[in-house]
Order: C-alpha cells, then structure tokens, then sequence
C-alpha cells in the first residue's frame, strides 16, 4: 500500500455520484446488454474524473453496486444480496421493516419526531424505494454462499481498463464487512456467531478476488460502531456492545486469512444518514478492537461535528508501528463546502499526533447518493487543494 | 452587556423553532384571515414565556423571544427575519403587486461604487452549483433547496416610515414577562440592519443611499425602543458578508469594501446615541444549506465588521467553511472592551455537535482574544432552518460545550 512519503496523499470512502442514465438504467432493471457497456464507461469516466481532481487513490466509485434513485445512502451494502445464496424473503419479517434489524435505538427514540418527518421526506424523494429498503424481509434460509464471481470480476475488469493511462497512484474497491451481513434475520443457523462465520467464509471469496486483482480491498463496516445504536443504546451496555464488537473482529480477521495486510483497508463510520448522531458510541469505546483487524489502513470519520474532536484519541493511543490512518476531512453531513484550510487544518492535526507519513487524507464516508453530485465533486475538490496546503506545511 | 467574567456565558443568533400552533396561527394572520388577533396576541405571550424558560433551563445565559413575534410562513422558513420589517414601515407597496412584481430584479446602482446587487437567482453560487439549486430530487432531504428558493419581496413606493410601534411594544412586553417569570438577567431582541433591509426593491428613492439612511432612519427607531427597554439589541446584517456573492461577476475587493462602508455608516447612523455597551452585532453568509463556495473570507471584511458601533460582534464560525477563521482574531486584535460572540454550533448540518468539538471551539477562540472576552453562540438562527428536535439538542450541546469549556479555562 503506498503512503504519503514525500507528500499527502488524498483518497474517499467510495461512493461517488453516479450518472443519471446509470441510475436509471437500475432502476428500470435493464438487460446486461443495456447496462455493461454503460457501466464500463461510466466507470472509465469517474476515474478520469478522480484523476482531474487531484484524488490520489481511486475507485470506480462503486458504480457496479446498483443505485437506483440519486438520493441513495445503501448500495454499499445492498449490492452483495444478489450475490449471495442462501437468502429468501419472508412477508412475516418484510413487515417489520427495519425494525427486524434493531432492538431499539435510543436516538431515534429521543428524535422520535425528526425520524418521522425525515421518513416521509425520504419516501417522496426516492420513489423507487432505497436499497435498504429492498433488503427488507430478506431472511437467511439455508447455507450461504457466495456466486457473485462474475459480478466481481466484471467490476474489476472495469476498474482495470479504466486505470490504463490515468495519473493515479492506486487504487481500492469495496466490499461489505462480516459484522453488516449478520444483522439480515437468520433462520438457518444456529446461532449469530455460527451465522456470522460462515459469512466471513463467503464473503473471504470476493475479498481474495478484489486483492488477487492488484488493488487495495476496503471492507466497509460501519456496522462495528453503528451496531451499538440499533442494538445497544437503549441500555447504555457498552460492554454488552464490546463483547459483540471484539468476536466481529475475530470474524473479519478469519475472513481476512490468508490475505496480506498490507492490501488492507478498513472502514468504520457511524451510518451516513442525515440525522442527530447524538447516540453514536464514541471511537475511545472501540479504537482498541479496532486496532487489532489486520488491516495497514483504518479509514475513520472524523469530519463532522459528532467525531471531529476524536484526533485527540490518538495522542493516547498509539498507532502501532506501520499502520495508517485515513481520517475523513471532508464530510457528506453537511451541504456546505470544507474551505481548503480548514482541511489543511484537520490534516496537520494527524499528521503532527501520529506522523506525516502515516496520514492519508479521506472522506467520513462516501459522497455519492449523499449530497448533490456537484456538492460531492466540489468537497473532492476541496479535499485535495486542503492536502497541497497540509503539504506545504507539514514538508516546509 | 454581561461578560463572561467567571465562565463562558452562552447565548445564539436569535430565531428559535416556533410551536406549531404559533407557526398556524401567523400563517393565517399573513394572509389576512386571523380573525381573532387577541387570540394569536395571547398565543403568543405564552409561546415567548416557554420559549424563554426552556432557553434558561437549558442553560443558554442571554436569551431572547426566539423572534417569535417575526411571523414565518411554516416550520421551514429563512427569511422571518427580513420579512418582519415591511409590516412594521409604511412606504412598501406588497409582494405580488403589479408594482413589485414587475420589478423583481431590478437594482439601482451604487453611486459610490462600481457595484450593483443581483437577484437571488443570478448571484455566483446559485449560478456555480445551479444543477443543485434547481434539482428536485435535492429538495426531498430536509438538507435541500426547496426551502431557499427566491421569494416575492414588497416594493418601496413612497417614503419609508416607521410604523411598527405596537408590535414592537408588544414584543418588548412578551419578552419582559418572560424574563422575569424565569429569573433571566439578561435578554437580547433581533432587529435587522439597514443594509440587509435596505435590499429590496425601491421605486421611490433617488438613489440607493437615500433608500438606506430612510431605512435607518426609520429602523432607529426600533433600535431605540429595543436598548430603552433595558434589552440587548442585536443588530442582524448578514448581508454585509452576503451581499459579496449577490454582485456578478465578482467585483474588486476596494470596490465592494466601498459599498458596503456606507452601509456600515448608515447603521452607525441608525445607531446614533444608543450605548455601544448594549448592542451586539450579528453577521453570517446567509443561513441556506447550499456549498457557499463564494463566501467572502472574514479577513477581508474584519474591519468593516469593527467599525460597527456595538460592544459584541456575533460572527458564524461553527460551520466548515468559516472554522477556520478563528485564526483572523490572531492578526486583528479585538479592540478593547469588545466582546466575540462565535457560533460553535451551526444549523448547517443536522448531526448535533458533541460537546467536546463545542468546546473546543470556545477554547480556541478564548485563547487568540482571551476568556473573559467570549460569549458562546450558533451560527445562525436555528429555527425555521434545522428541525424544531434538532435546534434544541444543538442548543444543549452548546450549554454542555460551555461547561467543558468553563472547567477548561478556569481551572
């Protein structure tokens, strides 16, 4: 994995805006015919597109998980479903909604109103329904096991030819955590940790092909910290949140076997939804377990009014040797545009607690589906101009 | 004006989430069918004095009526505190007639600088970012646009005169009553700039400054009242900052300082004889949720802002294309016996400060122009602009934010 030597490097968390045909072309379940070849060009396109704006290691904006409205916060996890056997819906569970996810949240309890107004909001604007809601009522029903071979492959082939001749240093694909697949309703296995190992087993095929690829695999897992919201706020059970949280480390380190860590990057952040995020268990709570996924990156937010002052967990806890940390100092939590040295700023902060070289600079979370395509390309914009100023400074 | 003396005191920008039924009630009232005004006057008397403990309870030290009697249009609305001003002037014909209408974007040009304003829809950002502005779908979130989309203003077609006398009066008592039912030292009372007023159309005057001092001359007025009732007058002019992304194509520097320093001379003017010590001044670059890529650097304006006439200035610094500007207080010094009021929590996103970022806002501010001399606020106002839910668990995690600060600073 390359690391900012000479200068900081900048990348983001994955989702970018995808185009508007591409968007419907989902929607309306186009035939492969139809959609490939758009696919294969819009992923050439935001690539160059990276490139323009100064974004050292790329993706392809994670254009082959379908989005089907603009307005979109869960493809990233959605996508895997047709990738996956071993799942059925069931009407019993589709009822529930997102309720058969949680045990209770004690923010969107104290928010109660704002949810509620916030939903009807969101069901106007996406009248397809959003990807989360797709995957409601879907319920494990027998072995699961992973078939999306050639769904990867085709991402990857897309990636590949659209990185022949573009000016980047690297580049990344996503794919889902262990710890956000278990929280779909199992009826099959015995019990959660037999469910969530033979998930690490699954999923383990499409990290091995993104790495056997030559790109950096990013695990997306914003269920490793999200998860104390759903199932463990109503109680303040930190400890009850830990115990689950340190056999989901165990469960993505069994997943990870046999890949090396230095092709590793590892993503938490707290749900991107535009909501109060006052229930969000705080990073001291985890930043231990977290350090012990064999990953060399961890990709944190960090650049939102609920995380921001968290650089200062770092003074206390080291960053153990060869490690990097790709804090988000830009964020899609707000409309408003990062000004160059107020990254510059969020970046020097790192760099001087843990080292120049081992800060990357990156996005809270993906930009895509979050904010305005223009916002979103405008704060990747603004993230790189704030990574020349930090340089400047951080190499005077 | 109280001074953080022994701990960082806590106050905001000024507009709060008004009831529901308030919000019902001065809908009606705006387009002439509140049959019964004792009952909306009762309504809200009642609405100020909960508005005012729940503030004090909360831990905000100088409140205010959370501008309850600016009637707004719904629960999102940007423009109360604007709007409020044409009902108490006469001089103003209403949005929609034939005469405002048909000049909706016309402006007179300055006579001291080579400058004119814009209307909504032609000023640099909307332009930059129109795929933005104009998207339905961005509008769906409570993050989009809809809410901000240009607005039919009154036109000024005779002499401005200051005819708000019973409202103001009324507000004035609302918010006494509640003072005292609370037990509330201090209380502040918003009251717009002649330059942010002064931006609508104008079919009468001359020219454009004559348009401003009648403004001022007639907002005096209300200034007056606000400081002689024993409150602390906020002076609301974001269009000092605003007004530099409102004139396309970007003008030189000298040419807009130029503009706006007579503008800062007519609220001097407005200002005339009133205690510097019981006013504040409050400038943003506009509330909406857009990018704000356009927003002048406060380093440019810092001085336009100091020759205000006013004992505290309150200046939006809580939200990512403003933190930053902390660092102008390291080369402007804050004149002696001023105050700074910083917003370190903002309606620009939806996620609630944690009270450690709250704090350590404050503490940076504290240390560049000294404890004693911050006063903790928002941004903006946060009603009409953040849900009613969001708005007062930002408000808690700026009185939260305070206390770290406080232990911080006076230990």
């Amino acid at each position: 994995m390359k690391r900012s030597r000479d200068r900081i490097f900048t990348t983001h968390v994955g989702s970018l805006p995808r185009p508007k045909d591409l968007v419907e072309l989902y929607r309306d379940n186009s035939p492969d015919s139809t959609l490939f070849p758009r696919l294969r060009s819009a992923v050439a396109r935001v690539v160059q597109e990276q490139a323009h704006f100064g974004i050292d290691i790329v993706n392809d904006g994670e254009f082959g998980k379908a989005m089907r409205s603009a307005m979109d916060f869960g493809a990233w996890w959605s996508y895997v479903y047709p990738r996956l056997a071993g799942y059925e819906l069931r009407e019993e569970e589709a009822r529930k909604g997102r309720g058969a996810w949680t045990f209770g949240s004690k923010e969107r309890k104290e928010f109660a109103e704002f949810y509620a107004a916030e939903a009807s909001a969101a069901a106007t604007a996406s009248q397809g329904g959003t990807s989360t809601a797709r995957l409601y009522g879907l319920t494990c029903t027998a072995p699961v096991k992973y078939t999306g071979q050639e769904a990867i492959q085709r991402d990857i082939q897309n990636l590949k030819t659209a990185l022949t001749g573009a000016q980047v240093e690297e580049a990344f694909m996503t794919a889902v955590s262990p710890a956000t697949l278990q929280i779909l309703p199992n009826a099959y296995y015995k019990d959660r940790e037999e469910y969530t190992w033979a998930l690490a087993e699954a999923i383990r095929e499409e990290y091995k092909a993104i790495v056997d690829a030559g790109f950096i695999l990013q695990i997306d897992d914003p269920a490793l910290v999200d998860i104390y919201d759903w199932w463990f706020s109503m109680n303040d059970d930190i400890a009850g949140f830990r115990k689950w949280a340190a056999f989901q480390v165990e469960a993505v380190n069994h997943a990870l076997e046999s890949i090396p860590e230095d092709r590793v990057r590892f993503h938490i952040c707290w749900g991107s939804w535009h909501g109060p995020h006052k229930g969000d268990v705080g990073l001291k709570h985890v930043v231990d377990l977290l350090l012990r996924i064999k990953a060399q990156a961890y990709v944190i937010e960090a650049a939102n009014v609920r995380h921001e002052h968290e650089w200062k967990i770092w003074r206390t806890t080291k960053l153990p040797e060869g490690k990097v940390l790709i804090p988000g100092v830009v964020s899609h939590a707000t409309n408003v545009v990062e000004h160059p040295e107020l990254v510059a700023d969020r970046i020097v902060r790192f760099a001087k607690t843990i080292g120049r070289e081992n800060v990357i600079a990156g996005t809270d979370c993906g930009l895509g589906g979050r904010v305005h395509p223009q916002i979103a390309w405008a704060k990747l914009e603004a993230l790189s101009e704030g990574a020349k100023l930090a340089t400047k400074e951080l190499w005077s | 004006m109280r001074s953080s003396k022994d701990k960082i005191l806590t106050t905001h920008a000024g507009s709060l989430s008004r009831p529901a039924n308030l919000i019902a009630m001065s809908r009606a009232g705006a387009v002439g069918k509140n049959e019964d005004k004792a009952a909306y006057a009762d309504r809200l008397a009642d609405a100020v004095a909960d508005v005012v403990r729940r503030q004090q309870e909360l831990g905000i030290d100088i409140p205010d009526d959370g501008e309850f009697g600016k009637p707004v249009a719904g629960s999102y609305d940007y423009g109360a505190w604007w709007n409020y001003a044409f009902a108490r002037m006469s001089g103003f014909s209403p949005a929609g007639s034939p005469e405002a209408a048909a000049h909706e974007t016309l402006h007179k040009k300055s006579s001291v600088a080579d400058v004119a304003l814009t209307s909504f829809a032609n000023r640099r950002d909307w332009q930059k970012f129109s795929e933005f502005y104009l998207d339905p779908e961005s509008s769906g979130s409570l993050m989009g646009s809809a809410a901000r989309r240009p607005v039919g203003r009154p036109a000024c077609t005779g002499p401005i005169k200051y005819t708000g006398h019973a409202a103001l009066q009324a507000d004035i008592a609302n918010l006494k009553k509640a003072m005292t039912a609370a037990g509330v030292e201090e209380a502040f009372m918003c009251s717009i700039g002649p330059g942010s007023f002064a931006r609508g159309v104008d079919l009468y005057y001359k020219t454009e400054e004559e348009f401003l001092f009648a403004s001022a001359d007639a907002m005096h007025e209300e200034y007056k009242a606000i400081v002689e009732a024993g409150i602390v007058l906020q002076i609301d002019d974001p269009s000092l900052p605003d007004n530099w992304d409102m004139i396309n194509p970007e003008p030189p520097l000298n040419e807009f300082k130029k503009f706006e320093q007579v503008r800062m001379e007519a609220l001097n003017h407005a200002l005339r004889g009133l205690s510097a010590d019981r006013i504040r001044f409050h400038i943003c670059w506009g509330s909406w949720h857009g990018p704000h890529t356009t927003d002048i650097p406060l380093k440019d304006i810092v001085d336009l802002v100091l020759s205000v006439n006013a004992g505290a200035y309150s200046v939006e610094a809580g939200n990512v294309r403003h933190e930053h500007e902390w660092r102008v207080w390291k080369h402007t010094k804050l004149p002696d016996g001023k105050l700074l009021i910083p917003g370190v929590v903002s309606h620009a996103t939806n996620i609630v400060e944690h009270p450690q970022v709250v704090a350590d806002r404050i503490v940076r501010y504290a240390q560049v122009v000294g404890r004693e001399n911050v006063i903790a606020g928002t941004d903006c106002g946060l009603g009409g602009r953040v849900h009613s839910q969001i708005a007062w668990a930002k408000l808690e995690a700026l009185a939260k934010g305070a206390e770290l600060a406080s232990k911080e600073l006076w230990r």
